[in-house]
């Protein structure tokens, strides 16, 4: 079980970072977006290694199928076809690189001071734990968010709408 | 058994690919993948550190789902914000976006 575990994990490893990495390099964006659909993918795929089936669920359905046909429309809509093969990096991606670097060298010394990770108690289903959860606990950050919902519905039908001249 | 560090690893490297991502592209739906690459890697961290330190509460994955709803409402938002630019400069790339510069 702990082996295919790792093989699992691994397995979701790669199918995460590299279409990651094709979608931050190559210069077509609509294939950039086609591999985003991969990596989010993967990242679902590491909530259900998490148990956290209910994240799971939700990632596929709103990342993977919401946001990401959301921007192949856009990217339907705008751009030239002969941007896609300009040049897709600018001239401080050296820069940018280092920044990254320096951040990820960070990030692993912090790694050491992460507190001892208890073993994994039995993976039980959270979906109504959540919803007991964020109906009592978490009541007022979910009506903000039903209202941020709806304010961000308004800001995009406002900025998208044609201005009668 | 994979520990929490392995997961921390992945999210780690999420971020800064998708923080290279947003610094380093020209087209500005390109910025946008990053910054959805850069949100995805902070509710992976959410989620690890809800399994692994505190299993019996579901505080991170809770956070995690107003996570993905603000980032949905950010990509709605942005890609309107995209096609209005698009309709008035007819370009989307980072370089044309210079009206402010007089």
């Amino acid at each position: 079980m702990t082996v295919l575990t790792q093989v699992v994990f691994y397995m979701l490893a790669v199918l995460t970072l590299v279409p990651a990495v094709l979608a931050v390099t190559v210069k077509n964006v609509f294939h950039a977006a086609l591999f985003l659909v991969l990596s989010l993918t993967g990242v679902g795929g590491f909530f259900a290694l998490l148990g956290a089936d209910f994240l799971f669920v939700s990632q596929i359905l709103v990342y993977a199928g919401g946001i990401t046909v959301l921007l192949l429309f856009i990217v339907f809509l705008s751009g030239n076809p002969k941007d896609w093969a300009e040049r897709s990096l600018n001239g401080a991606w050296g820069v940018a690189g280092l920044v990254c670097a320096f951040f990820i060298s960070l990030l692993t010394v912090l790694f050491h001071y992460l507190p001892e990770a208890k073993p994994l108690a039995e993976a039980l289903p959270t979906t109504g734990r959540l919803g007991l959860l964020l109906l009592r606990d978490m009541l007022l950050p979910f009506e903000a968010v039903s209202l941020l919902l709806l304010s961000s519905l308004a800001g995009a039908i406002h900025f998208s709408k044609r201005k009668h001249p | 058994m994979i520990s929490l560090s392995g997961y921390l690893t992945v999210g780690a490297l999420l971020m800064a690919l998708g923080l290279w991502g947003a610094l380093a592209r020209r087209n500005v739906l390109g910025i946008l993948i990053g910054i959805e690459l850069m949100f995805n890697a902070a509710t992976l961290n959410f989620v690890a550190f809800n399994r692994f330190l505190h299993p019996d509460r579901l505080w991170g994955e809770g956070f995690a789902l107003f996570v993905i709803a603000v980032a949905a409402a950010e990509a709605v938002v942005g890609l309107a914000l995209v096609l209005a630019v698009y309709r008035n400069i007819k370009s989307v790339m980072l370089k044309d976006l210079n009206l402010l510069k007089g």
